[in-house]
């Protein structure tokens, strides 16, 4: 990529970032994620000896309910929105070229994304921390797989983006997201439904997204050990499928008509 | 920034046979009714080329179509020398799309400034080009306001400065005076004006036949997605006198129907009439006026308008009045 073209690509992302941190509905998300946090620290104060694991555990959970919900309700609007109100047109005419642009919000949003679990995550260590609990890396080892996972979902919600309305573009994205979460459900669908052809699931259950890839959050609240070749694991896993969904996406926003 | 064109002596802007029809239906499947039938349009550097036609006619689908935006079925041409699919003229042209929208949580100034990110100018050229487009569009006040305040006079405003923002040498502006009062109509006029003389070429699409009147050297007339007409306005209105206007003061009803045989048509205006003749027969008419007591008070030669020609060409007269049909 040039110069010229990343320069464009990083205007966008800039100005992408710009949208969201002045859109009310970020702030209104981490509001509740901050609520949620407290809660957590309300429930670990009610269960004896069980408090730093409640506190660890609603905080991780606050952080991928609250960002998958910032990923999908921003996302699915990214670009059907910007097509819906034509205020794509007038960057279009200018030298940024379509994939650019594609791109250019991919990379924004993530960074939205990156700045909302890192002040979760500040927050989730300093509740541990203001009420004499242990901080320690270990958290980490759940929130980098959370925060890829985050951008898978943000890569799904561009995609329907660019193919359909944002309304409709959210209903597939929450549809694809919950599918993705209960994975395991889809691998064991014949033990439910024995007719079902095993062809069928196999190719749903490796198809769909797995987010149970991307959970380390009890392994990590229970202090279990997680082996950095995991880590390894999922980053391949989510690059590979975000790098799949991105160029369906692209193919698709470069052949639509923008009438 | 971009190597230079193979040809910076041509046109700045020459399309051939640029045809398009929707696809409708879930599918995308089925064909609608064609909107561009084998457009051939040319735009010579320096001039302003009017591009008129009824709704729905192609106007906003060919400009569409240059800026990437549509693609066509068929269809070739060079834009400032290049290709038309290369994007490499974008660094030397603007456009401003119809009834545009900007995003509404920045302010002016921020705009412009986005706008000129994405030409890859430096931010001291950015904020000089700013300040003096904001100015030259009015908004100078109004640069720190988030456009979510501006009236859509103002927005328009903006979409003109942001069509400015490079400096460019071919100008695409789809209904520029839409939505403008008085004052704005006037000061885009002196804008496209202005272009013209900095040696810029202008196209835009208006359906504002005396803007159209007052701008263009030339003027393309679109009808259901085929050029009608191309050329300059002398060319196309022609220079002869198509009729003689006369005021007279002080006749009765029965006199004017007298000379209703002379005449082509005639128009009560309170004490006076304004009668409607041809060449041939007005120094009758004058006479018969004085006859009968009547006074002259100015006879006028009254050539085509375009507004004339575009409602004879374009429109089909019904029992309820005119209609146009793109």
């Amino acid at each position: 990529m040039g110069a010229g073209r990343l320069a464009r690509v990083w205007a966008v992302a800039a100005n992408t970032f710009r949208e969201t941190v002045r859109e009310r509905v970020l702030y209104n998300l981490v509001f509740f994620a901050v609520i949620m946090t407290l809660a957590g620290l309300l429930m670990g104060q009610l269960s004896i000896r069980q408090d730093e694991k409640i506190i660890k555990d609603i905080g991780l959970a606050s952080m991928e309910l609250f960002g998958t919900l910032i990923a999908i309700f921003i996302g699915v609007g990214m670009v059907a929105k910007e097509i819906e109100r034509r205020s794509l047109h007038p960057l279009l005419a200018k030298p940024l070229s379509r994939d650019e642009f594609f791109l250019g919000k991919f990379a924004g949003l993530g960074f939205t994304l990156l700045v909302n679990v890192g002040l979760m995550s500040a927050g989730l260590a300093l509740t541990l921390a203001g009420t004499g609990r242990r901080v320690d890396l270990h958290l980490l080892k759940a929130i980098y797989p959370i925060y890829l996972g985050l951008l898978l979902v943000v890569a799904l919600a561009l995609l329907f983006s660019t193919v359909t309305s944002s309304a409709l573009a959210a209903v597939f994205t929450v549809g694809l997201v919950v599918a993705g979460r209960f994975s395991d459900v889809i691998r064991n669908m014949r033990e439910v439904a024995p007719n079902a052809p095993s062809w069928l699931v196999g190719f749903l259950y490796y198809a769909l997204p797995n987010f149970r890839n991307f959970d380390f959050k009890d392994r990590v609240a229970y202090g279990d050990p997680v082996p950095l070749a995991a880590m390894g694991l999922v980053t391949a896993y989510a690059a590979v499928y975000i790098g799949v969904v991105l160029l369906m996406g692209l193919a698709a926003f470069r052949s639509r008509e923008l009438s | 920034m971009s190597a230079a064109p193979p040809d910076s002596t041509g046109p700045a802007l020459d399309v051939r046979g640029l045809s398009k029809t929707y696809r409708t239906g879930l599918f995308q499947k089925k064909k609608g009714r064609p909107a561009l039938k084998g457009l051939d349009l040319t735009v010579q550097r320096g001039e302003i080329l009017g591009y008129l036609g009824p709704n729905g006619s192609g106007k906003t689908t060919t400009l569409k179509i240059l800026m990437g935006l549509v693609f066509p079925d068929r269809g070739t041409g060079t834009v400032l020398g290049y290709p038309l699919g290369d994007r490499a003229w974008r660094h030397r042209a603007g456009y401003l799309p119809e009834q545009p929208y900007f995003y509404d949580y920045l302010t002016a100034r921020e705009y412009l400034d986005y706008a000129g990110h994405l030409f890859g100018l430096s931010a001291s050229v950015r904020r000089e080009r700013t300040g003096r487009l904001l100015e030259r569009v009015g908004l100078r006040r109004s640069a720190g306001v988030p456009l979510r305040r501006f009236s859509k006079g103002m927005m328009q405003r903006v979409g003109i400065a942001q069509a400015l923002i490079n400096d460019p040498e071919l100008v695409i502006l789809d209904e520029p005076m839409s939505g403008l009062d008085p004052i704005g109509r006037r000061l885009v006029r002196d804008i496209i004006l202005g272009l013209r003389d900095e040696g810029k070429a202008v196209l835009f699409s208006t359906h504002i036949l005396s803007d159209a009147e007052a701008l263009c050297d030339r003027v393309a007339l679109l009808r259901g997605g085929a050029l009608l007409r191309v050329g300059d306005l002398a060319g196309i209105l022609g220079s002869d006198v198509s009729h003689m206007e006369i005021l007279v003061a002080g006749l009765g009803r029965e006199v004017v129907d007298r000379l209703a045989p002379a005449l082509k048509a005639s128009h009560p205006l309170g004490e006076r009439w304004r009668l409607e003749a041809g060449e041939e027969s007005l120094a009758s008419i004058v006479r018969q006026v004085e006859e009968a007591g009547g006074r002259v008070l100015s006879i006028q030669p009254v050539r085509q308008s375009l507004e004339d020609y575009f409602i004879r060409e374009m429109g089909e007269r019904t029992e309820d009045g005119w209609e146009l049909e793109g």
